[in-house]
């Protein structure tokens, strides 16, 4: 079973944000929260580069580790999801994720969390394959229809990859030999204990 | 201080940063026929050996959002997943423990000169509810918040996800909500007791004779003893702590930022744990450890032996006062 | 634990099964109900319980059962012209897929390209037509808006005249949409007709087009894979074209090219630079002649090419010796060192090409700058001569190539024909429409050829006294179709002129900022127009490639189709029979097949007359047959075999004639069949240089004649093997090629010059029957336009080689007495221009020393345009919530200014903008920079309450262009937006 990462080659970033309202557009997410976003390192400076970051679906994820409801649960692909049914939003996950991968929506009078959401890999959630329950709590199951993160496959410079690590891994080791530099799969140290050798 | 120096370590990073920039790149206003914006990529490796998390610019106006990665999520989880399961483990269970051997080996601290039958008014109604309130509000905090850092192993497999869910949630409501009863609590507690919780020498001699629970003799205190100055500091400090950085972590980014609330979570579980552990052993004293304890908080009148026995000085000083006070020794009949 | 393992099977439309247990479900008009028709639809949605799951917003609405279908279309906001696919259930868009088979954007989107969908939720679009009564906006109906907006037409032109209309169109419509605004203005009889072009790339085109023949990008995105050195000068397409960076980044990494970015500010696109050339704003022309000199001097121009393909280096060899390194140090302030690197890698290293937009394009001296740019490509043989190089201009708007083509503009009428005589007589002929009645309706009919006012100046036709206005009368109506308002500098001028006028009409799906200028009352009308994801229709996208698209949706609400609304306006003003008299209108909407062919009819002159509807619908069910990089299919493949995408002008000839489209402009190294090309012969076949020199103590006249056509070079497999001038009727009888003309096409020709002895001037642009184009083409391998010399000496434009001039608000006014602007003009385009004067008064009132900051302007990848619509857009808008300004770090700490805090930024002639300072080291000391596309606040008043209720967008902010300056370029009007001079004080 392919073993599902995303990887942003920042030397192709160009902080155009189409990951981001990707996402929006494909799930319906409300203003407020950003499943995935676009961070700026060096902004202004030479080496400036831009990185496109969303959940990363870890390798033994911390969020997991430290949910005292025990909500997450890691897919045959890899996918790190959580069952909106069982998430109390107590904030935990956010503390642990080196990502800053989980949103919570406001809820109540004095800001305090609701349930918590976060990038699903287009994978969904608990509940069956595209039905209607799935969608209003997760957004769409591209992953159940055959096709990868939508992020991903509309980025605009081909800097987002996202699918079998092993695959994403090779593209981006290609490219690093071809062109003859690269800053590294950022991230992929923390969440999956491994770094693509160039 | 840790949060101190978590600063500290941010800014010497910042600078080492700094440094590295600037001695890879020729000031760009000094030379701008040398800018060559690819020469050098940033690298992640290189930035985390200066910073020990990387921030950058977002367009979004949501300051969290800036931080691109934070390994210290990962020391976080390991004083959640571990440190401070043995720190609640060993101080609420070694608790437990303690004061069963105690019991076992010591007994009912009993009134040595039996009821004199009079009562005279330890604490007044107004206390009385403070103290019940803060106590109330304290033990559902305690076992909602002990939930969520033992719940999912011990009573998770009992009763299920579902359940354990709903349980959580309410008890999450309960935690969030209760939370504000209890920290006014602590607020009275702290004005109306605190001239009596001052310590002084006669504290000094009462600890040295170990407050007459080790052997027959009972040290003079005056209104509060030694011990009883220890539980009222623990939960003035304590409580103005976890209240503190309890609020923190129920109003998110009001004031810190994700490295505030780790720490604020971290000194939430420690000093919540072990107020735990300190509330086990003040509730045993009050109650089933030494006899007529409970009735200072239950009918608020103590019999005066007790009160003699126990606060020696303070019913002097209360002898001592004219008038109403008198007036307040009744017969126990 | 739970555990869920994922099917991976394709299971397309399962979104339709995923609805389906979902009761009731919404159609399409519930879905627009809960959109805002009626009230509190989505308000009850949005309210959340404590603690309850964040239901996804309005979700996917589907039917149950309900079909999905998919639909091509294209996406409206910039111009590389991504396909957009488009899932439709129930006539609800509910969801976009990657076009993985576009050769343009292969499945790629920016964040405004993924975000789309959201346009036609249409949450804060107008919903249906209003008008302000007494300050009120009130609902009215079509009927009633376009009834009353015609009386007060006609009122006008009776009272005023019919140039007392302007008619600014939109680079948003369609081609056919640009084509029918352009034509309703000329059947209105005026020529005060422009859009967005004018202050975007207008200066390109006019010095593109006097440079080789065509106003253009030579080239193509994708070309630019092929090139070896690549310099971006005045433009961050990172944040304009995002998909471009596609190309462009996987060029450089494959074939480790040069990646020069110069420019004012470090952009998004020059931190991917591997040089960076940090220039002072304004100071184009000097850096190329600075760079030009290290080529000439160090011997790496091209010397054969120049002396077959050029005309006029010589000149600029002498005007590139004064450019010293030390003097173009002293004005650019980038060092000799530099430029010299960056000289020999694009002589050297070629195919270089040069990118250009905004940056280049927004001076006093646009039309100059493009011109010095052309200049340096030819020096270098990088024009012209196959793959990889070329001048990539990268246009802006979805279809501003389009709308500049169909000649919404004030100098030409569709395809570059000009207002000449010969132009209308052409045109009438394909309007099938009498050019007696044409002239009829131009009040002055004297002014049928007088180029009209830019869209940059009408305000100063509105408000300067009406002896000043070279017309019968000031402007008085302005009818805004698709257009923003703060995109214009001098917003508070602008202002007043809105408040003067008698009518003002915004056409448009959203209200725009144009409702925010002034405090009108009365006789202001809003027409909600749909979006092109509502429409059918071609768009033309900055490497000239056409793409046909479908509507994915039927117009929201009550908007309509631009087709629709002019249908309307020319049948209330009484020509609709004339006007539409061969296009067929259903239901009063005219159908876009039958206008694109009109275009094809008559678009000989720029080669648009090869892209027939059916051509280009098949090119857009063949995507995937086109290669990445050469943009052509296969010759075997069906329907498409052998073209390029989007059959890219010029498409010589008529559809049968199967000409490929041009992907390369001027390109000899292929047979003209095969979409090669020459340098246009459009200057003449020789100058004529008359000088006046003492010989013998007397003065004696003498003429010099510089030949203008090609030396000794043609394109490949052409009879001709030297250059040639352009070809008419008589051209081809004398070369006895006439004879391979067909019967019906000489019978055209004859008819169109009057007869067999009368119709030698009948040329290759006015055949209708593509007769001479065919004959040259496909029979003899010629160009039918000639094959010249691109010339870098424009006689006849005001400076005929660039020479460097200081923006009228230089921050450096010791440089003015030697660099100065052009003099003042009485009436240039109608009105006065006193650049001169207002430089000169700058410099004397020492303006630098108040305003010591360098002021620039540019987009932002989330916004475009006015910004209205991106604005209004939740997922963009969220992403960009307030204006701001970029001051440096030391700017910033000298005034003691903060990250995010609220500053003041006063522009040199005295309005103030309330903004966010983002202090960075993207710009250099001394220069400011701020995003254009922001509305609704007018310094520092927050103006919202002057939208219709529920129209308002969601981010509202300070527009840059209230404290933009005076200064137009003397050849096209362009306005001057990125060389002006500012202040920043904490707020």
């Amino acid at each position: 079973m392919a073993r599902m990462k995303f990887l942003c080659d920042a030397d192709r970033c160009i902080e155009c944000n189409a990951c981001v309202t990707a996402c929006k557009n494909e799930h319906d997410v409300p203003w407020g929260i950003n499943r995935r976003r676009v961070v700026t390192i060096n902004d202004g400076k030479p080496g400036e580069r831009s990185v496109s970051m969303a959940c990363m679906h870890c390798t033994d994820a911390p969020c997991a580790a430290v949910c005292p409801v025990n909500c997450f649960y890691t897919t045959a692909d890899g996918v790190v999801l959580h069952s909106k049914d069982l998430c109390i939003g107590c904030g935990y996950c956010f503390y642990a994720c080196p990502f800053g991968a989980p949103q919570y929506p406001r809820v109540g009078n004095f800001g305090s969390r609701g349930k918590m959401d976060k990038c699903t890999f287009c994978a969904g959630g608990p509940e069956a394959d595209s039905t209607s329950a799935e969608y209003v709590k997760y957004g769409s199951n591209r992953l159940a229809e055959g096709k990868l993160p939508l992020c991903a496959e509309m980025c605009s410079t081909k800097s987002l990859l996202a699918g079998d690590g092993d695959i994403i891994a090779q593209i981006y080791k290609e490219r690093v030999s071809k062109r003859g530099y690269g800053s590294g799969a950022w991230g992929w140290k923390t969440a999956y204990k491994e770094t693509i050798a160039t | 201080m840790a949060e101190f120096l978590a600063h500290v370590r941010y800014f010497v990073g910042a600078l080492a940063l700094l440094a590295v920039i600037a001695v890879a790149t020729p000031s760009v206003a000094q030379a701008p026929g040398q800018v060559n914006p690819t020469a050098q990529s940033v690298k992640e490796d290189q930035l985390f050996q200066q910073l020990n998390r990387l921030d950058g610019r977002v367009t979004i106006p949501d300051a969290r959002s800036a931080v691109l990665i934070q390994p210290a999520g990962q020391s976080w989880r390991e004083f959640h997943q571990s440190t401070l399961l043995w720190i609640a483990g060993i101080s609420i269970v070694g608790m437990v423990v303690l004061l069963t051997v105690f019991y076992l080996v010591r007994g009912v601290v009993k009134l040595s000169s039996g009821k004199a039958g009079r009562t005279i008014l330890r604490f007044n109604g107004f206390e009385r509810f403070i103290h019940w309130m803060t106590a109330t509000t304290f033990i559902i905090l305690a076992i909602s918040g002990l939930n969520l850092t033992f719940g999912k192993n011990l009573l998770l497999p009992l009763i299920g996800p579902e359940a354990f869910t709903a349980f959580s949630q309410w008890g999450k409501y309960a935690h969030n909500y209760l939370s504000f009863p209890f920290a006014i609590g602590v607020f009275f507690i702290f004005i109306m007791w605190i001239k009596d919780n001052i310590p002084n020498s006669v504290d000094v001699e009462w600890i040295k004779q170990g407050g007459g629970i080790v052997g027959k003799k009972h040290p003079p205190a005056y209104r509060f003893n030694a011990g009883q100055k220890i539980v009222y500091w623990i939960v003035v400090l304590g409580g103005v702590a976890v209240a503190i950085s309890g609020y923190l972590l129920m109003f998110p980014f009001y004031g810190t930022g994700i490295a505030g609330m780790q720490l604020a979570q971290i000194i939430h579980g420690i000093v919540g744990v072990l107020m735990i552990a300190a509330m086990l052993a003040h509730i045993y004293i009050g109650t089933i450890g030494m006899e007529g304890a409970f009735d200072a908080m239950g009918s608020g009148e103590v019999d005066v032996n007790w009160a003699k026995e126990h606060h020696k000085l303070w019913v002097d000083e209360e002898m001592g006062k004219t008038g109403s006070t008198r007036a307040r020794m009744t017969p126990a009949e | 634990m739970l555990i869920k393992r994922t099917e991976r099977e394709a299971r397309r439309g399962s979104l339709t099964a995923a609805f389906a247990d979902k009761s009731g479900g919404f159609d399409r008009r519930t879905f627009l109900k809960r959109s805002g028709l009626a009230a509190g639809g989505l308000a009850a949605l949005g309210s959340l319980q404590l603690g309850s799951v964040q239901r996804a917003e309005a979700g996917s609405p589907v039917a149950a059962g309900a079909k999905i279908t998919t639909t091509k279309a294209i996406c409206t906001h910039c111009s590389v012209g991504c396909t957009v696919i488009a899932e439709v259930s129930n006539g609800v868009w509910i969801g976009q897929e990657p076009g993985w088979d576009s050769p343009i954007n292969r499945g790629s989107h920016c964040a405004k390209g993924a975000a789309v969908r959201e346009l036609v939720h249409g949450d804060r679009r107008l919903k249906y037509p209003m008008k302000l009564e007494g300050g009120q906006w009130k609902r009215v109906s079509w009927e009633t808006a376009i009834n009353e907006i015609g009386d007060k037409l006609q009122k006008i032109r009776a009272t005023n005249g019919s140039d007392s209309v302007y008619w600014l169109g939109s680079a948003k419509s369609s081609n056919e949409g640009a084509y029918l605004n352009r034509k309703l203005a000329a059947y209105w009889g005026t020529n005060n007709v422009d859009h967005q072009a004018r202050i975007c790339h207008s200066t390109t085109v006019a010095g593109v087009a006097n440079t080789w023949g065509y106003g253009a990008m030579t080239n193509s995105y994708n070309d630019i894979r092929e090139a070896k050195t690549v310099v971006i000068m005045g433009g961050n397409p990172a944040e304009a074209h995002p998909v471009s960076l596609q190309h462009l980044l996987e060029g450089k990494e494959e074939k480790k090219q040069n990646f020069i970015v110069i420019e004012p500010r470090l952009t998004r696109t020059a931190a991917h630079a591997n040089e960076f050339v940090r220039i002072r704003s304004g100071t184009d022309i000097p850096i190329i002649w600075g760079l030009l000199h290290h080529i000439f001097a160090n011997g790496w121009e091209d010397k054969q090419f120049i002396q077959q393909r050029v005309y006029g280096m010589d000149e600029v060899r002498k005007e590139c010796a004064k450019w010293t390194p030390e003097e173009v140090e002293r004005v650019t302030g980038v060092p000799g060192e530099q430029l010299k690197r960056v000289a020999e890698k694009f002589a050297k290293e070629r195919p270089a090409t040069l990118v250009w937009c905004m940056g280049a394009t927004q001076h006093t001296v646009g039309t100059a700058n493009v011109r010095a740019f052309c200049t340096l490509l030819l020096a270098t043989g990088n024009a012209g001569q196959g793959v990889g190089n070329g001048a990539n201009i990268f246009r802006g708007h979805c279809n501003v190539q389009g709308a500049t083509d169909l000649g919404l503009d004030i100098v030409t009428l569709p395809l570059y024909y000009g207002l000449v005589e010969g132009a209308w007589r052409h045109w009438s002929r394909v309007w099938e429409t009498d050019f007696a009645w044409l002239q009829g309706q131009f009040t002055d009919p004297k002014m049928m050829n007088v180029a009209g006012i830019p869209s940059t100046r009408w305000y100063e036709a509105t408000l300067a006294p009406k002896e000043q206005v070279a017309q019968k009368d000031n402007l008085k109506a302005m009818m805004i179709f698709g257009h923003g308002g703060n995109t214009v500098t001098r917003i508070p001028k602008a202002a007043e002129g809105v408040e003067k006028l008698e009518l003002l009409v915004v056409a448009d799906p959203h209200p725009t900022s144009w409702v925010t200028m002034g405090n009108r009352k009365d006789n202001t009308y809003l027409l909600p127009i749909a979006t092109q994801f509502e429409c059918s229709g071609s768009r033309t996208a900055s490497n000239r490639s056409i793409q046909w698209y479908d509507a994915v949706v039927k117009p929201i609400f009550e908007s309509k189709d631009d087709l629709e609304v002019l249908y309307l306006l020319a049948k209330k003003l009484g020509f609709e029979d004339k006007m539409f008299k061969n296009i067929k209108v259903t239901n009063n909407l005219p159908l876009a097949e039958d206008v694109l062919r009109e275009i094809n009819r008559g678009g000989f002159s720029t080669g648009y007359c090869g892209q027939s509807p059916e051509r280009l619908k098949a090119h857009m069910a063949n995507q995937d047959k086109f290669h990445l990089v050469t943009l052509r299919a296969e010759k075997n493949v069906p329907e498409v075999g052998g073209d390029f995408y989007g059959l890219p002008w010029p498409c010589w000839g008529t559809p049968d004639l199967k000409h490929p489209g041009t992907h390369r402009l001027y390109n000899i190294t292929t047979h003209v069949m095969e979409g090669g090309g020459t340098f246009r012969a459009r200057f003449g076949v020789e100058r004529v240089i008359k000088t006046k020199v003492m010989e013998d103590g007397k003065e004696v006249e003498k003429e010099e004649k510089h030949n203008l056509l090609a030396e000794g070079v043609a394109s490949v497999g052409s009879d001709l093997k030297d250059g040639y001038p352009e070809f008419n009727y008589g051209v081809l009888k004398k070369l006895g090629w006439d004879k391979d003309l067909t019967d019906a096409e000489r019978a055209t020709i004859e008819r169109i010059g009057g007869g067999p002895e009368k119709s030698d001037g009948v040329s290759w642009a006015t055949d209708l029957s593509g007769g001479i184009q065919r004959v040259c083409l496909q029979v003899h391998g010629v160009m039918h336009y000639g094959n010249a010399k691109a010339r870098v000496v424009a006689f006849g434009l005001p400076d005929a080689l660039p020479v460097h001039r200081e923006p009228i608000y230089t921050p450096r006014p010791d440089l003015v007495a030697k660099y100065p602007t052009l003099p003042d003009v009485k009436a240039q385009f109608r009105v006065p221009n006193i650049g001169f004067s207002i430089q000169k008064e700058a410099v004397d009132k020492g303006i630098a020393k108040q305003f010591p900051l360098i002021n620039t302007s540019g987009r932002l990848v989330e916004y475009e345009g006015g910004g209205e619509e991106t604005r209004s857009n939740k997922w963009l808008a969220e992403l960009q919530q307030d204006s701001f300004i970029e001051i440096n770090p030391a700017d910033a700490s000298d005034r003691g200014i903060k990250d995010g805090q609220w500053v003041w930024v006063t522009g040199a002639e005295g309005a103030k903008a309330k903004v966010k300072a983002l202090v960075t080291e993207r710009v250099g000391k001394g220069t400011t920079w701020m995003p254009f596309h922001f509305a609704g606040w007018f310094q520092g008043v927050d103006e919202r309450n002057k939208y219709p209720k529920g129209t308002d967008p969601i981010v509202l902010g300070e527009s840059v262009n209230t404290i933009t300056t005076y200064g137009y370029d003397p050849v096209t009007g362009m306005q001057e937006p990125k060389s002006t001079l500012c202040q920043v004080a904490a707020a």
